[in-house]
């Protein structure tokens, strides 16, 4: 089951481009990553899917219901956390959360003191005094307060020291285990890689492309790198599936896509010192998509 | 109801403070009053040398000074003018503080419609505005019955003073009106202080030939407390105007949001 529909959701800001033609789906039970370079359209997606701002066309649906006809309905069970988050300054942290709390019908007293436990967040302070990182705990607490089914993320990282996000991110697979979507939206293509099990990747207001995060990295890619006791021949690697050569001092580097069985033969006639191949990390890869797209 | 809770709290110290002030501003001018009474006639003609234009602009008239609801429409002018700042301040903050501050992300992301946010903020100024009134109709009796030099009506005193919340009802709809339609107000205080000003001076310019356009251009001249002390009743005409003001823009205040793009910070 689809938990969000994306179906050529555009968005346009007076003539500036927000985003085009977006379609995907995030199945239920799903940690989706939503990548793609800052002013991409991350949150311009995000904040039309949480009807913050309305789409110029195209439609979009969450639990199988219509964002804009039913966001009210929709937003009971969601939790959003933004990258940047804002509070009413005088409050206290438990106010602000109980505050939050008590949009939903449900009692969240034992939640939230859970949650703060877990990202050791003290509750009787003034949000006006906390640092940058705290109040982003306390937008973590504030978006899984009322166990919602659908989380959205919109890079929530930015802030949190390591170990916290440690902490973070083990809550987000214990929610996920339990039964909850995640929408997590990040340009830290290590975080996306760790959580998620498929990725859009979002450039210029268009998907680039929706994978699996196996099938990006399984995708066959394999990075060479040779030491030769000459200066290389650049146009001897020349060959179908060879990218990014590169040529520095007696050494050479491409990535290699295709029957492995053509580069070998390749190699066993030229003369080579030492070779590396190795799985090329996400961020190749999605440099890589990124610098042929433009092509 | 929690939007409205929480709305009402965050105004209760604002809300207090013109209170006080509107309330301490009506016993100065009252406690004057027994010395204007005492020498009406050389106060008097003190006063016949200000201009008439400044006369009537501050709402003194010359024929009913000496009367407490004569001289009522003297401070009465006053305590609306400030009356009329308060909830300007309120009606273009309330909407727009949550994007000033940054909160517009918090608050809408929450299970509640446009509509749901609009009415809860409405009505938490509304009851900011009542609770005002009412500590200020209150005081401002108890302060006129002490300096008294006669008995008055309080119906009267009452129907010219409750004028106060009618004007301000105005310029919180001018401010709900204002605040949806600029995409981002960085300060209230000179919206509103500007905009109020601007109406007050306009009925300054009030004079016999044009009197009548001026009356309905600034609400500050809708409802005149010597007309109301004279028929004991309110020309009905600026009521139904005042209304249909009221009404236009809260409507139009509730399509524009309900429509508006939230955009990100």
């Amino acid at each position: 089951m689809n938990v969000i529909e994306l179906n050529k959701l555009t968005k346009y800001y007076g003539k500036s481009r927000g985003i085009e033609d977006v379609s995907f789906n995030v199945q239920q039970g799903e940690i989706f990553g939503f990548i793609g370079p800052n002013g991409a359209g991350k949150s311009t997606t995000i904040r039309t899917l949480l009807s913050l701002i309305y789409p110029t066309s195209g439609s979009a649906k969450i639990f199988g219901k219509d964002i804009v006809e039913f966001g009210p309905e929709i937003k009971k069970e969601i939790g959003y956390l933004p990258s940047e988050v804002f509070y009413y300054d005088n409050m206290k942290v438990i106010d602000l959360l109980k505050y939050s709390a008590s949009f939903y019908k449900k009692d969240c007293t034992d939640r939230i003191k859970e949650l703060a436990k877990v990202m050791d967040l003290d509750l009787n302070k003034k949000i006006d005094d906390l640092s940058f990182g705290n109040k982003k705990k306390v937008g973590i607490v504030q978006g899984l307060l009322h166990e919602p089914k659908l989380i959205i993320l919109d890079e929530p990282t930015s802030g949190l020291d390591p170990l916290m996000q440690q902490k973070f991110f083990d809550l987000l697979e214990e929610e996920n285990k339990k039964g909850a979507t995640i929408l997590f939206s990040s340009h830290i293509l290590s975080e996306v890689q760790r959580l998620c099990d498929r990725v859009a990747i979002i450039k210029e207001g268009k998907i680039v492309k929706v994978e699996k995060i196996s099938t990006l990295k399984e995708d066959n890619y394999k990075k060479f790198k040779i030491e030769m006791p000459s200066k290389p021949d650049e146009k001897y690697f020349n060959i179908d599936g060879v990218n990014n050569l590169e040529v520095k001092d007696n050494t050479i580097k491409f990535m290699f896509k295709g029957n492995l069985n053509n580069i070998m033969k390749k190699f066993s006639t030229i003369e080579i010192s030492n070779i590396w191949i190795e799985e090329p990390t996400l961020e190749e890869i999605f440099m890589h998509y990124y610098s042929t797209e433009e092509e | 109801m929690n939007i409205f809770l929480h709305e009402l709290k965050a105004y209760r110290k604002s809300t207090i403070v013109w209170t006080i002030s509107l309330v301490v501003m009506a016993m100065i001018y009252f406690s004057l009053f027994p010395a204007f009474s005492k020498d009406v006639d050389q106060i008097k003609g003190l006063l016949e040398g200000f201009p008439e234009v400044i006369r009537n602009g501050m709402g003194i008239s010359l024929d009913s000074f000496g009367s407490i609801l004569g001289y009522y429409s003297f401070p009465i002018s006053f305590v609306i003018l400030i009356g009329a700042i308060q909830a300007m301040n309120f009606g273009v903050s309330i909407l727009s503080k949550e994007v000033r501050e940054k909160t517009a992300d918090f608050l809408l992301t929450k299970p509640v419609t446009r509509a749901q946010v609009l009415t809860s903020k409405i009505l938490a100024v509304v009851a900011s505005l009542v609770i005002t009134n009412v500590v200020y109709i209150v005081v401002a009796n108890i302060v006129a019955s002490i300096v008294k030099n006669d008995d008055y009506s309080f119906k009267i005193f009452f129907m010219i003073s409750i004028t106060l919340l009618f004007v301000q009802l105005i310029f919180m709809s001018l401010g709900f009106i204002i605040s949806v339609m600029l995409p981002k107000i960085k300060s209230v205080l000179p919206i509103s202080l500007g905009t109020v000003f601007l109406f007050y001076f306009i009925s300054f310019l009030s004079t016999k030939s044009n009197e009548a356009v001026i009356k309905y251009i600034t609400p500050f001249k809708y409802f005149d407390p010597a007309y109301i002390v004279a028929n004991s009743a309110y020309e009905m005409r600026y009521i139904i105007i005042s209304l249909v003001f009221i009404i236009v823009s809260i409507i139009a205040s509730y399509v524009i949001y309900s429509k508006k793009d939230i955009h990100s910070v």
